[in-house]
Order: structure tokens, then sequence, then C-alpha cells
């Protein structure tokens, strides 16, 4: 029996028809209009400051900054006089020529324990602020891949009871205010912090650690934010290596380490460096960390832009943000050409089988698993140490155990005016926003993707710039939303166009974390094999079809890990939300945080603390629900 | 043509967001000449302040909303807090764009500087008109905040101090002290690129050596192993409390929150070097083109009257800025809040075009390059 369509019915299938033709279309449309309002057109407008003075176009703050010693060390020599090419050269010959490199041995401050030690005597080259920032993000990716790779293996490849819960929660640092993080960090190593309680036990200590290396306690709070990233990416890169390929090298004869080293590495090397870079990108940007626990002798460049920004030397601020995002633009462009060289074929996924950690007593005692437990040590330490640190805080004041910072926020949300902060609100702000990023920038991150994976190098330049928001200073897209969104842009007529209010935070927030979602779908993209995409489109499916029904089901693990990043950007975020919710009641968990602080922290402690759990109860949500549909 | 259709497509959207984004600009003139408008017993006015007038422990801003709008029952308080404090009011400005906001709470002797260096001479706040005020004459000496037009009056002034565990070092008598071995890396004090308490030391020194001796003195210190951090709140909590070191930079209030949380009164002992303290006046300024400027001039002089004085001190734990006789305040306020013999500021005029080259060039040193 045949129904009869009505004309309207007509119209409704031709309709969806034609939106599914132009899906991928319109939402790239979508994508590119968000990214014009919220990325290009505040960041244009910080950068026209360093070029523009008084209504010409100069580049003297460029050659001002150049030619700073202070900035840029002993290439200033260079960069005030490139063309003196000889005269560089023979003086980089002479700087070598006393290089001189030899190992010694250093005894470790307190303990007397000598380590081999290879001390490099170079006759004093000066690096600037420049060097100087890009040396401790360096060193601080190294330790993030040190802390963070174990992480993987051991979540990729055990089972234990609570690993599913460890890996959702391995996205917790990256939501805490930094200043969170700088009392967490003097509450575990400080003098009196817990890990010298401890020492103090067994009659050693105390050791001023922050002091005597500031630098390693920095480049630990690095590891702190960034260690769990480059874990979750590598794991996710991880558990979509397809075990079959390791069956046949395995049955080719290779041994487990051979077949690792050939077929399993491949597959994770564009998730360690993706994470590697992040890292980098990231600790290179950084400012209220080293600050808090450095001081001004660690100073990076993002405090010097701040500096200036607050001194109103807009256009000091603006030469010194270009520099830094070609920077981190061009680490950025070459880790992309390398992920597209990198693309092999896979044939869907089969994870590999995970064994159990501890199958019995007697096995603890293999070297291998005594390893891991002494990592998970070091990981107590340097994670959860902080982190407790900060819960002890929330419920202890000068004379003790004490609930009263609880109480402030209860007492606040029952009793609070309405221009104050009200937790409950923070709360439920946060989260709000939080979902509304992921239903952003999931699809943005995707079409980026989509878009970007088969275009051959002109891809890679889009992707490069789509990767913007990771490679802009958190200050500059601070005074570029204010400058123009917050205060508005005027218009012919006495217009003004302004954009705040929720609306914004929400388009700001997908901004920020839709790269997140690109970076870890793009991979796993590109290593499809065309043929399958092919095949559907010549059945006749439309392009968004296409990648609706093929591309997407195989890449899920992808966006579900891209996915958990969005959200947690969003909870994370800080500047961006504080500027865009002026005067109104769009604050978040971080804002309520930092609004708390006054002249005694308890309250600021015990809402960081309600800002752990929440976040820490979402992730586990979000996993278990992500983790459905990613098999 | 072209452009509008654009504007209009990107404003379709977040309009539908409920987001009100096209706002035309008012047609009021910016400031042309300094007589009073508006009402003075009723209207709204918009307070800016930073974050702790509002939100912190026990904050003034709702006993202010309070009391003002029970005296004045036909007036209303809004109050923001800008992320950016005064410097989004000088950019606003620079713009000609909608101030949105009538009165500044907190406006210090640098941001004076700072306002007249960026924009036109006596820019942004009216001149008060003190013939509206009459509590005026009420501000004790030495509260003078120096501004050559008389924009802004204080509400409250904080000392900076020396904070010390008297377990560890004794009490620093003189600056040159704090050079000695006895204070060898014992002294945590702040970026005064970022944090005021960093910045109003810095100035202190500066009043103490001279702009051409500062520099040196700070060598010293750092050849003592004199800690800079970023900001007061993480130095505080983190390192001092953390007994990373027995001595910081912070405020001669201190054994107010130290009694109220019965914390060991030995480790809150308050060192005026030299017997000065920094003095650090916080104003109030009513913006150039307040849409209620006698309702403004109304609250100013409410912020002065004895009740608001006493609550202020209090909440904000800062000294009132009036004579003690206009002013009650709770013993233990007056028993922990220590004053110092003498109060020193760098005043306006040395500020302007000079303080942003200080700093900057106090901080190329500081860092390790």
């Amino acid at each position: 029996m045949s129904v009869p369509t009505s004309p309207q019915r007509r119209t409704r299938t031709a309709l969806a028809a034609w939106l599914e033709r132009h899906a991928l279309t319109a939402l790239a449309l979508v994508t590119a209009g968000i990214l014009a309002v919220m990325l290009y057109l505040p960041v244009a407008i910080v950068f026209v400051e360093a070029v523009v003075d008084r209504g010409s176009v100069t580049l003297a703050s460029f050659a001002a900054v150049l030619s700073d010693p202070f900035y840029v060390g002993d290439l200033a020599g260079v960069l005030a006089d490139p063309l003196a090419i000889p005269e560089h050269l023979a003086g980089f010959r002479d700087w070598l020529a006393a290089v001189s490199v030899s190992a010694t041995v250093r005894r470790v401050p307190g303990i007397g324990l000598p380590v081999p030690w290879l001390a490099v005597d170079t006759p004093g080259v000066r690096f600037g602020l420049f060097g100087f920032t890009a040396y401790q993000a360096a060193l601080s990716t190294v330790a993030s891949l040190a802390l963070g790779l174990p992480a993987a293996y051991v979540l990729a490849r055990y089972d234990f009871r609570g690993r599913r819960t460890i890996r959702s929660l391995t996205i917790l640092p990256f939501v805490l205010p930094g200043i969170l993080v700088a009392i967490g960090f003097y509450a575990t190593f400080g003098r009196t912090g817990t890990i010298n309680s401890l020492l103090g036990l067994v009659g050693l200590g105390p050791y001023p650690f922050i002091e005597w290396n500031p630098l390693a306690i920095v480049i630990v709070a690095h590891a702190f934010y960034n260690a769990p990233l480059v874990a979750r990416v590598t794991v996710a890169a991880w558990e979509s290596v397809d075990v079959r390929r390791v069956e046949t090298a395995r049955s080719l004869g290779a041994s487990r380490r051979r077949a690792f080293v050939d077929v399993v590495f491949p597959q994770l090397r564009p998730a360690i460096l993706a994470g590697a870079l992040l890292t980098f990108v990231f600790t290179f940007m950084t400012f209220p960390i080293v600050l808090a626990l450095g001081g001004l002798e660690l100073a990076t460049v993002e405090v010097w832009i701040y500096d200036r920004v607050r001194q109103l030397a807009l256009s000091e601020a603006a030469t010194l943000a270009i520099l830094e995002t070609i920077v981190s633009l061009s680490l950025t462009y070459a880790y992309l050409r390398y992920e597209s060289a990198q693309t092999g074929l896979s044939t869907g996924s089969a994870a590999p089988p995970r064994d159990p950690l501890f199958p019995d007593a007697r096995s603890v005692l293999s070297p291998r698993r005594l390893a891991i437990v002494g990592y998970g040590l070091l990981a107590l330490v340097v994670f959860v140490g902080p982190l407790a640190s900060l819960v002890l805080g929330s419920f202890t004041d000068g004379s003790g155990f004490t609930l009263r910072h609880y109480e402030f926020l209860l007492e606040r949300q029952i009793e609070g005016e309405s221009f104050q902060t009200l937790p409950f609100r923070a709360i439920v702000n946060s989260l709000l926003f939080g979902l509304a990023t992921l239903a952003v920038a999931v699809p943005m991150g995707v079409v980026v993707s989509v878009v970007t994976t088969r275009a051959g190098r002109g891809g890679t330049l889009v992707d490069t710039l789509a990767m913007l928001p990771l490679a802009v200073s958190g200050v500059v897209f601070g005074i570029g939303l204010l400058q123009g969104l917050v205060f508005g842009i005027p218009l012919p007529g006495g217009w003004r166009l302004q954009i705040t209010g929720s609306v914004a935070i929400v388009a700001a927030h997908a901004v920020a974390a839709y790269p997140f979602v690109t970076r870890t779908v793009s991979p796993p993209l590109a290593s499809l094999d065309p043929a399958v995409v092919e095949s559907a489109r010549a059945l006749g499916a439309s392009r968004y079809r296409a990648l609706r029904d093929v591309e997407l089901p195989l890449v899920a693990s992808g966006i579900v890990a891209g996915a958990a990043f969005a959200f947690a950007i969003s909870i994370g975020e800080f500047s961006s939300t504080v500027i865009l919710a002026t005067g109104g009641d769009a604050y978040t968990m971080p804002v309520a945080v930092e609004r708390y602080l006054g002249r005694r922290s308890g309250p600021a402690l015990a809402m960081g603390v309600v800002l752990l759990a929440v976040t820490a109860a979402s992730f586990v949500v979000v996993d278990r629900v992500g983790g459905r549909f990613e098999r | 043509m072209r452009r509008r259709t654009f504007v209009g497509a990107v404003m379709g959207g977040a309009l539908a967001g409920g987001a009100g984004c096209l706002t035309r600009d008012g047609d009021e003139s910016p400031g042309d000449g300094y007589e009073l408008t508006g009402n003075p017993e009723s209207g709204t006015l918009t307070v800016a302040t930073y974050d702790s007038m509002l939100d912190g422990n026990d904050p003034a801003g709702p006993w202010l909303t309070t009391a003002f709008e029970d005296a004045y029952p036909d007036a209303s308080i809004e109050w923001t807090a800008p992320e950016n404090g005064l410097n989004r009011f000088i950019q606003l400005e620079e713009q000609d764009a909608s101030l949105d906001a009538d009165v500044f709470l907190g406006v210090n002797v640098d941001d004076l500087a700072r306002i007249d260096d960026t924009l036109a001479e006596g820019g942004l706040f009216l001149e008060l008109d003190v013939d509206h005020l009459d509590r005026a004459d009420r501000i004790r000496d030495g509260l003078d905040m120096g501004d050559p037009h008389d924009r802004v009056l204080p509400f409250d002034t904080g000392y900076i101090s020396l904070v010390y565990d008297e377990t560890v070092v004794d009490e620093p008598e003189t600056f040159d002290d704090l050079t000695e071995p006895a204070y060898e890396d014992a002294l945590i004090a702040q970026n005064a690129q970022t944090s005021d308490p960093g910045q109003a030391f810095l100035l202190w020194t500066i009043d103490g050596y001279g702009a051409d001796g500062y520099l040196d003195y700070w060598d010293d210190l750092d050849a003592n192993g004199v800690r800079i951090l970023d900001d007061w709140s993480d130095s505080y909590y983190g390192s001092y409390m953390e007994e990373e070191r027995p001595m910081i930079v912070s405020y001669s209030t201190d054994q107010v929150f130290a009694a109220a949380e019965d914390q060991d009164m030995s480790r809150h002992q308050i060192a005026f070097p030299n017997d000065q303290g920094y003095a650090n006046p916080e104003g109030i300024g009513v913006f150039d083109r307040a849409s209620n400027a006698a309702l403004a001039h109304t609250f100013v002089d409410f912020l002065l009257s004895s009740d608001a004085q006493a609550e202020i001190a209090q909440r904000n734990v800062q000294f009132p800025a009036v004579a003690p006789e206009h002013v009650d305040l709770a013993d233990d306020f007056d028993r922990y809040a220590h004053e110092p013999p003498e109060a020193v500021t760098v005043g306006y005029d040395r500020l302007r075009g000079t303080l942003d080259g200080w700093i900057e060039e106090w901080a190329r040193e500081r860092t390790g390059l």
C-alpha cells in the first residue's frame, strides 16, 4: 500500500536533501564566521597596534624590540645589522671555539648525593627574554613527556581497578586556576609542606625545595598541567592502534619489542608530537605559574606583554605578541607538515587487549611492575600532592580544622546580593557553558579537520591558521576581545557593534577549544583509506553523509578525546570569560575563585575545591558516556 | 552596503542568543563645563570598583548599598567590577565609547598619573565640586592625593609595611638593615609590575634612595637574597604562610586578620623600617560623563560620613580617611591595626611620566637575563 506524499512533505524532503548536500559547506561557513568575529577580528585589532602609529604604518617598534639585547640577547647585534654576514659568522666561530663541554660530578644540595653532570662552559652568551622563555618551555616539554608517556603506557596497556576513572581525571589539572596550583605546590613542596613533613618522620629536612631551584619546581608545575595532556592524547592514539597489524608482525617473527618499534610506535608518534607541541606552545606563553613559584628572575615574554598592557603601552605589547605568535605558529606549521607526511593507511581499528596490572601478588615483584609502582609513587607526589594540599587547605585555618570556608560559600549562596558572585550560579554557568562549548566546538573542529586533511600543502597552511587560538597569548586575545567586542566597533551612523554575555563567552570558549578537537580528529581521519569514502560517494552518499556515516564512526575515539578537551577548556577558561562576563551574571567557577580571593584565601580555596569536585564528577560522566560511542 | 549585510547576518545569529549587541552611542556631550547636573537624591548610580569590595570576606559593597539606599530612598546603587579596573575606563574614554559607570571607587595616585599620561591632562574624572560636599574637610592631614585637578578624595588608606616572624628575625630598624647578613634570604617582596603592594614597596625605596639610587639599593637587596613573587596573595598564602621565609612586604593591618583567625601573633609582627610606612590612599572619583553628577557627589559625601568610614575601615581592613574625631572604630581594630610613625608616599607630580620607566628598569634588572 502506498501513501500519497503531500506537497508539504515533498518540500520538506527536498529541503532535507538540500540541507544534507550543503551541510558541510554551511557548517564550514558558520565556523569561518565564528572564527572571523571571535578570533581573527580581535587578534587583528591588537596586531594593527604594532604596526600603525598615528595613522601611518611603521616597523619601528619591531626594530626596537629586535635590536634590544634584553629581548633577544646576543642576536640583537645580528638583527640590528643583518647584512654584515661575514662579521656575524666570524663572531659565531669565535664563540663556538670558546665553548667547552666537560663531564663532572655534582652533588644534590642537602643530601650530598653525587650525580653525573655535563658542564657546558660558554663564554657568556645572552639569550634574552625570548631565549629564556624558549629554554624553560623546552625543559617543561621534556618533563611533561617524561611524566606523561609512562602514564599513557600504563593506561593503555594494563587493566586495573579505577583505570577508567583515572583516565577521566587526567584532564583535571587542566582546569585549575594558576593561583590554586601555586598554593598547592607551596603546600606540597614548601618548607612546612607535605613532603617535608613526611621526610621529617624519618629525621630528614626540612628542605626548601622551591628556593633551591625555582626553575625545577616551575617545570614540575608545568608538567602537572601538561603531562596529563600528553598522556591523554597518547592513550587515545594507543587505543586506536590496529592490533591486527601487530599480530601480523608478530606472526612474521618480530619480537614484542620489534613489533612495538616498527608497528605501534609509528602510530603513536603523531600523538606524542602533538602533545609535545601543545606543551611547548603553552609553556612558551606561560605567565602566572612562573611568577608565582619562580618570581621575576624567571620572567617570560608573556610577563612583559602583560606589563606593557597594564601600562597601556599597547604597541610594544602587540609587537612582543606578534613575535611570540610567530614562534608558536612556525612550530605548529612544522608539526602539521610532519603530521600530513605521516599519514599511513589503517583499515578500521581493533584495539590491543589490556593485561591485568597485577594478575597475582607475586607479579608485583617483576621489574616491569616494580617500575610501574615506582612511577605511580612519583605521580602521587606530583599530581595528587598539590590537589590534596588544596583540599586540606580549604578545611583548615590558623588554628586547625574548620568548615567555615564552606560556610562562607553556603552563606553567600543563601544571602548574597544580586551583584555578588553566587557559588551555585557559577557551577551552573560553568556546566552550561561547557556543554554549549562541546556543541559548538566539536562540529567546528571536525569541519576544520575535514576541510584540511585532504587538501595537501594548502591544507597545512589553512590548518596552521586554524591553530591560531593555541598560538596567541591569552593576554593579547583578552585585549582584542575587550577593544573589539566589548567596547564595540564604531559603525557608520553612530552605531556600535558590541558582543558580550553568554553567547560571546560560549563562542570564545569554542574558539579556544576547537583546535583540540581538530588535533585529535585529524590524524586518524587522515589515515583512513580514501577508498572507503569514495565507495560511499560512488554509491550516492553526499559528502556530509559519507562523513557522518562512514568517517566519523571510524574516528570516534579521536572525537571523544577532543570533546573532553573542549569541555575542560571551557570549564577552566578564565581570561576571556572574565572580560566578556562584565556586569552580568555570566561568571564561571574559576572566575568565582578569583573573586573570592580578597585578603584571606580560605573561601577561594573552598571554591577551588568545589571546582575540582564538580569538574571531576563531570569528567567521569563525560568519559563514561563518551566511551560508549568510542567503539 | 555589503558590509552592512554581513554585519546584519553575523548579528542575527548573536541576537538570537539573547545578547543585545548593537547599541547606539548616546548623544550626551562629554563634559562641557563642570556644573553639576541631575538630582542629588534620586536616580541610579553605577559604581565601578575592584572585586574584593564586592566579593571578598565581609566586603564593604553590600553594606554601602543598603545604608545609602536607606538614607536616600529614591536612589539606588548598581555595582560593576571590570577585570582590568581603571584601565578599562581610560581606554573607553580614548575611544569615546560609553563608560556605563558614574563613579570609580578605588583610584590610586598612580592611576591619576596614568590617566594624564594617556588622555589629556585632567581627563576622565570631573573636578569635584567641594561646595556640594559637606564633609570634605573631615579628611585628615597627610592624605592629600596631590591631584592638581582635584578629581579625587580619599575614602580610606592602607600602609605598606613589613610583616615578620619574631621567632626567626628581629625587627629591622632601617632599610639598610635589610641588606645585612641578619636578613639574608629573609624577605619576600612582590613584582611591582603586577602587584599593588609590590609597586608601593618599590616606590617607597625610590622615596628613600632617590631615582638615582633605588636600583643600587635593589642590587644590594638581591645580593642579600630578596625573593620577588607575583602578587600579594600567592606570595602570602604560598611562600610566607608555608614558612619559606620569615618576612614579607604586606599591610600594617595584617594583625586584624591574624587575630580574627586565632593565628599565632609571633608570625604577624609589623615592622616600619626607618619608622615609616608607605601610604596608599584609595580615592573616589566621579566620571566626566556621569549621568547624574549630583547624585554621585551625594555618594562621595556619604562615604565620608562617620558610619560609612567605620564600616569601610572594618570591612576593607584599611584605615579611615577622616580624622579620628569623626570616626568610631572597634577596640580590636585600634589594637591590631598599626599606624606608622611617619607616612610617606610618592606624589602625583613625581609619578607623572616616570612611573612606567622606574618599574620597567627595576623589572629588567630583576630578571635573570
